[in-house]
């Protein structure tokens, strides 16, 4: 055996000062979102009608009509970035959805709850109390449409919540199927099932226009939403050549800097605004390359994230990578999902490439063609290690990741897991990831110490 | 110059604290139980294994840390990770060894090592103490018997039980309401060790059976716990004669790659010296013409430095 060199140790406790050197554009971005939910809470006042949605982003249909929507998940992914996700949740336990429960799914719900209670009785709801109050801004429903694909408890919350306001909300359900990918002809955007299944979606959604025509007594225009998708389209090509950018080493932006830009391409309305704001974070990110700024300042180790983020922990988990020096440069839920192929869309009738970016939903192909996308990613960011975030209460996302892990272990990448949650924090232990993620770049230290000397 | 390296285990269940000397020579070892969450234990075990050698810790070159507690001692100078101190140690037991299986108080692990003794790959249990020593322990306190009483007793299992759970609190009522059906003791404990052997065959699923597989850490000397896992991955497992000690003398040998880099790289430092000081008198004695002649030895050119032999521990 050789004597292995033993460089100083990754220490994976939270950091003294931030390290993490997110970009200054998402200031902007947090901005835009903020403005949205304000304009949300206000929409009733303003004679807007309310569609509640869940899955896909299906948004630009209810601009198109002149709605407001509100995004469960998005909803508590707010709730728990703003840390006042709990008394939803505890509202939403009591009313018997157990901990295991999709935790976006018991956090709306809960949320929905309290509203609901607080319209009854309006001692329900401690005026004094922020954290409950900010639970109780959502307008309610007028309208339901779940878009769910893949996952079997997003396609039944939305009939939870219609049976919370006594089954007297029209709702429609869109039916996105999932790509088995079996065919002989399969392939990531090709063969028979991709054709057929694009054409179902894409009738669907002409079935959900007359939906909202007959529940607003207006003419869905189909220009109008060639005009929403055009922002929708740039802001996604703006989004994935930013992106692509950071194959650059170090890499200018991290998988958090994306992350808290999902919100503008997965439910906030197409406008100039976004394309704006993508534009920014583009040029920022080239600037950063000019001046070979990185997102972490060392950047020693390129990371993989797989699995869905936990949304109250992002500055959290950020500052964690950076003081290890991990550059998380790309991640499944950033990154193959939220009009990652905007090319599908033909601006002059846009339903078929809609339907088409709905249908490749990241957890929605088979596990041979989804693997093969994420090691294609892995390949292209010239990626170390893949960190895998096994949700507690998502397990739609996590059912594949032994073998997202097996196949990057055959491309010579380390893989490690964690368990946490989406929006419930009590199922994340710190002491869990810093023993794995420690692990994992002490093996690849060893790996390249002992390499570099072999050379 | 003080050569003595110093490996400890602070390990939720126990303390374990290993003493090299410059060859790599285990000169103490003394393993402490940690009772209540405090620090009694641990420093129970270093006092314990200084005063084998009969030094202080004044006496000892560098101290690596691992386990749960690594970042809580003074005396760590670096801490690692129980997964690269625990395939250290294995491999420097069992220098052959492909496979660590690495059952202790808080977690377990099964890590793939390559012929190099680096790790290839690794396998944690998930969640909370399902697979663990302290699983074992919980259930030991369920059936009313003493820890190392427990695999002697389960090995004398005649019936086929089964424990689904792998949450120590579910898998203790499971327990209670199998000894309430009238079940023996040894039966019960035969499917508490079945589960555990379970849990671990599926880790080395994960990562990939390769073999020679060691075992270490506390639960490797229970002795229906190494039965029913060699049963569940099909393969005798290699014990080492003290597999509890694993960790620890993996953090033993990091400090003793520490001593002897420093120890280089002082030997370096002072023939760099040597060299620039013969170098400067040759100058000095030539004058400015004999330079033109390159006979000089230019500082870093001096004599190659071989690095240390491999530092596997002797026992």
């Amino acid at each position: 055996m050789q004597s292995i060199d033993t460089p100083a140790p990754p220490n994976v406790m939270p950091p003294a000062k931030k390290t993490a050197n997110r970009l200054a554009a998402t200031k902007v971005g947090g901005q835009i979102v903020h403005d949205y939910w304000s304009d949300l809470f206000n929409a009733k006042d303003d004679g807007r009608k309310v569609v509640w949605y869940n899955g896909t982003y299906i948004p630009p249909m209810f601009q198109t009509m002149d709605l407001a929507w509100v995004h469960g998940e998005a909803w508590s992914a707010y709730l728990a970035a703003k840390h006042g996700e709990l008394p939803a949740q505890k509202a939403g336990e009591d009313r018997g959805y157990v901990r295991e429960l999709c935790s976006y799914a018991r956090t709306h719900i809960g949320s929905a709850l309290l509203d609901l209670r607080a319209a009854v009785d309006k001692a329900a709801v401690d005026p004094t109390d922020a954290r409950a109050l900010t639970t109780s801004k959502l307008p309610p429903p007028d309208m339901l449409v779940n878009a769910y694909p893949y996952c079997s408890s997003g396609q039944q919350w939305d009939q939870q919540i219609f049976r919370l306001f006594g089954k007297k909300i029209p709702i429609f359900n869109l039916s996105i199927p999932l790509l088995w990918g079996g065919r002989a002809d399969a392939g990531y955007l090709r063969g028979s099932e991709w054709e057929e299944r694009s054409k179902y979606v894409a009738r669907q959604l002409r079935e959900l226009a007359a939906f909202l025509e007959e529940h607003t007594g207006r003419k869905f225009e189909y220009d109008r939403l060639s005009e929403v998708m055009s922002y929708i389209k740039k802001s996604a090509e703006l989004r994935m050549e930013a992106m692509d950018l950071c194959t650059a080493k170090p890499s200018p932006a991290s998988y958090f800097d994306w992350i808290v830009s999902i919100a503008h391409v997965n439910f906030l309305p197409g406008t100039q605004r976004i394309v704006d704001y993508f534009e920014l974070v583009k040029a920022e990110i080239q600037e950063r390359i000019a001046q070979g700024v990185g997102a972490v300042p060392n950047e020693k180790y390129r990371l993989f994230f797989d699995g869905m983020m936990n949304w109250n922990k992002i500055g959290w988990l950020a500052e964690k990578f950076a003081a290890v020096n991990a550059s998380v440069v790309a991640g499944r839920y950033t990154h193959m999902s939220f009009w990652q192929e905007p090319q599908l869309i033909d601006l002059a009738d846009p339903i078929m490439g809609m339907a088409q970016n709905y249908l490749i939903c990241p957890n929605n192909h088979g596990a041979p063609i989804m693997i093969g996308e994420i090691d294609r990613v892995c390949d292209k960011f010239d990626i170390d290690g893949v960190v895998l975030h096994a949700s507690r209460t998502c397990r739609g996302m996590t059912n594949s990741q032994f073998q997202i892990a097996d196949s990057a272990k055959k491309h010579g990448r380390q893989a490690m897991t964690f368990e946490g949650d989406v929006v419930d924090e009590s199922f994340y232990k710190d002491e869990l990831l810093n023993t794995r993620l420690e692990a994992m770049l002490e093996s690849m230290d060893s790996r390249r110490n002992y390499f570099a000397k072999s050379a | 110059m003080t050569t003595y390296a110093m490996g400890i285990d602070f390990g939720s269940t126990t303390a374990k604290t290993i003493i090299l000397d410059g060859d790599g020579t285990v000169v103490a070892s003394c393993i402490e139980s940690m009772g209540a969450v405090s620090d009694e234990g641990v420093k129970a075990s270093i006092a314990g294994a200084l005063s084998q050698v009969g030094i202080t810790q004044q006496d000892v070159g560098f101290t690596v840390t691992t386990g749960y507690g690594r970042r809580m001692l003074d005396v760590s100078q670096k801490s690692y990770t129980e997964i690269t101190c625990h395939a250290r140690g294995a491999v420097a037991l069992v220098p052959n060894a492909r496979l660590v299986i690495d059952i202790g108080g808080q977690d377990s692990k099964v890590i793939a090592v390559d012929s190099n003794g680096l790790v290839e790959t690794f396998a944690m249990n998930d969640r909370c103490a399902a697979g663990t020593g302290k699983f074992l322990e919980v259930l030991a306190r369920a059936v009313d018997i003493k820890l190392p009483e427990m695999g002697p007793l389960a090995m004398q299992a005649t019936k086929s039980l089964k424990i689904s759970s792998m949450c120590a609190t579910f898998a203790e009522t499971e327990v209670i309401s199998l000894l309430a059906e009238g079940n023996g003791k040894a039966d019960v404990l035969g499917a508490v060790h079945a589960a555990i052997a379970a849990r671990t065959a599926g880790l080395v699923g994960r990562v990939g059976k390769r073999t020679p597989i060691v075992m270490t850490g506390g639960v490797a000397k229970n002795v229906a716990a190494v039965h029913h896992i060699e049963t569940a991955v099909g393969q005798k497992l290699v014990l080492p004669p003290d597999p509890q000690i694993a960790g620890a003398l993996g953090a033993a040998l990091f400090a003793l790659d520490e001593i002897r880099m420093a120890a280089k790289r002082s030997r370096v430092i002072d023939e760099e010296d040597r060299d620039v000081n013969s170098a400067m008198d040759t100058a000095r004695a030539c004058g400015p013409a004999c330079k033109s002649t390159g006979t000089s030895t230019a500082a870093g050119q001096g004599t190659e430095i071989v690095v240390a032999p491999p530092s596997t521990a002797v026992i």
